[in-house]
């Protein structure tokens, strides 16, 4: 035992990804419903998603405030006995609105699923938005507004959103006090009209599901008559701004924000994989080249990242970090000299090789577990696209050669291109 | 129900495996029996920043985590009062290398003073980025040595001065090291698609060659009962007024631990907690409270803290909080109530154990506690607890005599 080498064991490559099959069925109306079959445990996982995201607003804060006021009242129950019922029956209520969808998703034991979808009906479908619940929601909402702008990643995320996606598009203008104001029970009773509606929903269900499932979410939801009205909002898409360079001054702080990025493409697009493994190797992981060194080499910050986003429009992608802040030139220097490197010099076999397994054990994460199977599901179905999709990263995460970074490098992390943020106190 | 099994090493290393085959993945998790509370008051800080080090290289391997990136695996690892704790994922085929890894760093570092010194560094932006660049950032800075006279909590994991980290030299660390680090410090947990059979080979393999140490022997000196309220009152420049109140608590194995834990959902679990109730949504003091019990080995503290709304009254919100409080002792309404939480711990805790990392982390740190098989317990403990507990609890410790209050008053104009 005492003669034992201490070398690394032999490592084995990745089992190839078998991504279960989502079941794809329609309720009596036509609503998508999607079954993912796993776990152990008799739980669910219950997702509504509809198209109702901030892109579908026409003035600020309508997307997210409609989607709060959901559990605030309804026709049969006030907002304090659906959160108690919730609460009584062991279940966690999600409510989110992203840029493109909104929704609510439940986590609870499978033995309460006939009080989930009574709620979940009442919450979705007959709210009432009372007044004095939005007044309330309002003020409080402001309070966490000012909190928020008192970090500098928050000003920062939000000028680089105003920046790349443009001040007057949903998914870039800023938020002001005054837009607290302008929410009334009417405005949200039309948005939620035009978009909670069964055909512009779809039900994502995952866990130890019953040969039951199906027919229940049918009694609950198949006979939601259709409007066939088209309400679709023309939307223009974003454009950026011209000015690639700000600097929002905030006093008393002692760590700069930095945001560096730009609007690109997102996941329809067949560059996307390979886009994916070059974010990676900038600054997707702990080994990332941004990572290894802004904190293990220079030691100027907790954390740096980089990460690439799709949105239903288009997508982004962005380099994120808080600096000690007599660091922070040095930092912006050494993210281009990076990206600069990506462009000129090509890759050396043992960082893709550990780029690419790195990866590979990531897409076994994204797989495990009736959660992280819904999660995958939908942010693949929401682009019209489905396994496939996973199946052609992970063959693009084996297979991408050093000189299609390079290109990749060229083609979108082109530096004219960047847009670069920095909130902090000069 | 979790199924472990339980293997104790020569040197002293405990293991724990429980096999769910449902995934192609496997946690390990190793706890060491080391956290701030085990700090010189002079050089606060140093278990956590011990953790950074861990990363930086052991006497075979260089570098930590490319080795186990090469095999898809992901780590991480927290320090808290009590433990340094570290976990990892990886795909079973390749759990080897985790082995190899984390048996290494527990055989010995490489000590680099460059590592030392980028991660004192690291350190600093840490604190910076989180206790001095927020809102609100210091309040826990300020909070602990009120209630906290002369244990070791008085202090965060990170330190109570940055002075302390940058101090530090790599004769204190290896010092540190061979006095915390070593198998019979450590409780090593191995959960998901890996056999009893596998994991007992590996662990005899790996970790069985590696020397027990001298420890340093726990000699804490206890905090004395409060006999006075504590108020301190300071000003910032923060968007608005936040109130934040602790009250003493026992230590986590006393046997109020579950009654207080769900006294403080009855008060702050879920949208229907009473604070946010009462005080949020009927009286519109609060735009956010919340409540918890800290999960400390040695005798901890109940937390209530709240941010004001514009206008409102510290005092005010102050007599509204203990209100609520007093509020649990009225009959009327509560057996529901109490269900209520019961029913959602019981979920909270399925949906906790669907995670083999958590599933790893929490039969470690029952071990530490005597006994992995509490994973098993815990819903049924608090499923126990009754009104007369609640009651009697409630009484026994939201006195003014064992509450500290931290009024952080806003000075900002509207």
């Amino acid at each position: 035992m005492n003669n034992l080498q201490r070398i690394q064991p032999p490592v084995y490559p990745a089992e190839k990804v078998i991504i279960p099959k989502a079941k794809s069925i329609r309720l009596n109306n036509g609503i998508p419903l999607y079954l993912i079959e796993a776990g152990t445990e008799d739980i669910m996982r219950l997702e509504f998603t509809f198209r109702a995201g901030q892109v579908k607003e026409n003035i600020p804060l309508l997307s997210s405030t409609c989607n709060m006021m959901l559990s605030e009242g309804s026709q049969n129950f006030s907002s304090e006995e659906l959160n108690r019922s919730l609460d009584f029956y062991g279940v966690f209520l999600n409510q989110s609105a992203e840029k493109d969808s909104a929704g609510i998703v439940l986590y609870f034991l499978n033995k309460h699923i006939e009080k989930v979808l009574e709620f979940s009906h009442e919450i979705l479908f007959r709210p009432v938005f009372p007044e004095a619940e939005l007044n309330a929601l309002m003020k409080k909402r402001l309070r966490w507004y000012m909190v928020n702008r008192e970090k500098v990643q928050n000003l920062a995320m939000d000028s680089f959103f105003e920046s790349i996606f443009g001040r007057h598009h949903p998914y870039g203008y800023q938020i002001h006090e005054h837009d607290f104001e302008k929410i009334t029970p009417g405005v949200l009773s039309d948005f939620h009209s035009k978009f909670y509606t069964p055909e512009n929903m779809a039900i994502i269900i995952s866990g130890k599901i019953h040969s039951q499932t199906a027919d229940l979410l049918n009694s609950h939801y198949g006979h939601i008559v259709l409007k066939s009205l088209n309400n679709e909002a023309f939307v223009n898409l974003p454009a950026s701004e011209k000015l690639k360079k700000i600097h929002v001054e905030k006093s008393g702080t002692v760590q700069t924000a930095i945001r560096i990025g730009s609007m690109t493409i997102n996941k329809r697009h067949n560059d996307y994989p390979g886009l994916k493994v070059l974010d990676s190797i900038l600054g997707g992981y702990f080994g990332s080249r941004l990572m290894k060194n802004i904190r293990e080499e220079k030691g100027y910050t907790y954390g740096i990242s980089s990460s690439l986003s799709s949105l239903d429009l288009t997508g982004y992608k962005v380099i994120s970090t808080e600096v000690g802040q007599k660091y922070c030139q040095k930092t912006i220097e050494e993210i281009y000299r990076e990206i600069r490197l990506l462009q000129s010099v090509p890759v050396k076999k043992e960082e893709m090789d550990v780029v690419r397994n790195y990866m590979s054990g990531e897409m076994v994460r994204m797989f495990d577990g009736p959660f992280a199977l819904a999660e995958s599901f939908k942010s693949a179905w929401e682009f019209g696209l489905d396994n496939n999709y996973y199946y052609s990263l992970a063959e693009k995460i084996k297979t991408v050669t050093p000189d299609e970074i390079i290109e990749l490098a060229k083609t979108y992390y082109k530096i004219d291109d960047l847009y670069e943020i920095t909130v902090g106190s000069e | 129900m979790i199924n472990y099994k339980r293997f104790l090493l020569e040197n002293g290393l405990k293991v724990l495996v429980h096999e769910d085959k449902s995934t192609p993945l496997i946690a390990m998790n190793i706890l060491y029996d080391v956290g701030s509370r085990d700090e010189d008051p002079s050089m606060t800080g140093l278990a956590h920043l011990f953790e950074h080090l861990m990363f930086g290289g052991s006497v075979n391997i260089p570098d930590f985590d490319t080795p186990l990136q090469l095999v898809g695996g992901e780590n991480n690892a927290f320090t808290n009062n009590d433990i340094t704790n570290y976990y990892l994922t990886i795909p079973s085929e390749n759990i080897e290398t985790g082995f190899w890894l984390e048996s290494d760093r527990m055989l010995e570092l490489d000590f680099s003073q460059k590592n030392l010194d980028t991660q004192k560094s690291v350190v600093t932006e840490e604190f910076n980025q989180r206790y001095l660049n927020q809102p609100y950032g210091d309040a826990l800075l300020k909070l602990r040595p009120l209630a906290y006279k002369v244990h070791p909590y008085m202090w965060p994991t990170i330190g109570m001065d940055m002075a302390h980290i940058r101090n530090t030299n790599i004769d204190q660390i290896k010092k540190f090291f061979f006095s915390h680090y070593a198998p019979n410090n450590a409780i090593l947990a191995l959960t998901g698609n890996i056999d009893y059979d596998l994991a007992y080979k590996l662990t005899q393999k790996w970790f069985g060659p590696i020397d027990n140490r001298p420890m340093k022997v726990r000699n804490l000196p206890e905090e004395p009962d409060q006999t006075e309220e504590r108020i301190l009152t300071i000003e910032n420049e923060v968007p608005s007024t936040a109130l934040y109140k602790v009250w003493h608590i026992g230590a986590r194995k006393s046997h109020d631990f579950y009654t207080l834990d769900l006294i403080t959902d009855l008060l702050a679990g879920g949208e229907s907690g009473r604070l946010h109730t009462k005080l949020v949504r009927e009286k519109k003091l609060f735009s956010e409270i919340n409540a918890y019990i800290t999960a400390d080995i040695d005798p901890g503290l109940i937390f209530i803290q709240g941010k004001l709304m514009k206008g409102v009254d510290i005092q005010n919100a102050n007599n509204s909080v203990n209100d609520v409080i007093n509020s649990l002792l009225n009959y009327n309404g509560i057996h529901e109530e109490i269900e209520k939480v019961k029913n959602k711990f019981e979920s909270s805790t399925v949906f906790s154990n669907t995670s083999i990392l958590n599933k790893a982390a929490n039969l470690s740190f029952f071990e530490l506690l005597g006994d992995p098989g509490l994973i098993n317990d815990e819903v049924q403990s608090y499923r126990s607890v009754t009104y007369e507990m609640i009651t009697e609890a409630v009484k026994r410790y939201f006195t003014s005599s064992n509450c500290s209050t931290l009024n952080y008053i806003s000075t900002r104009k509207e």
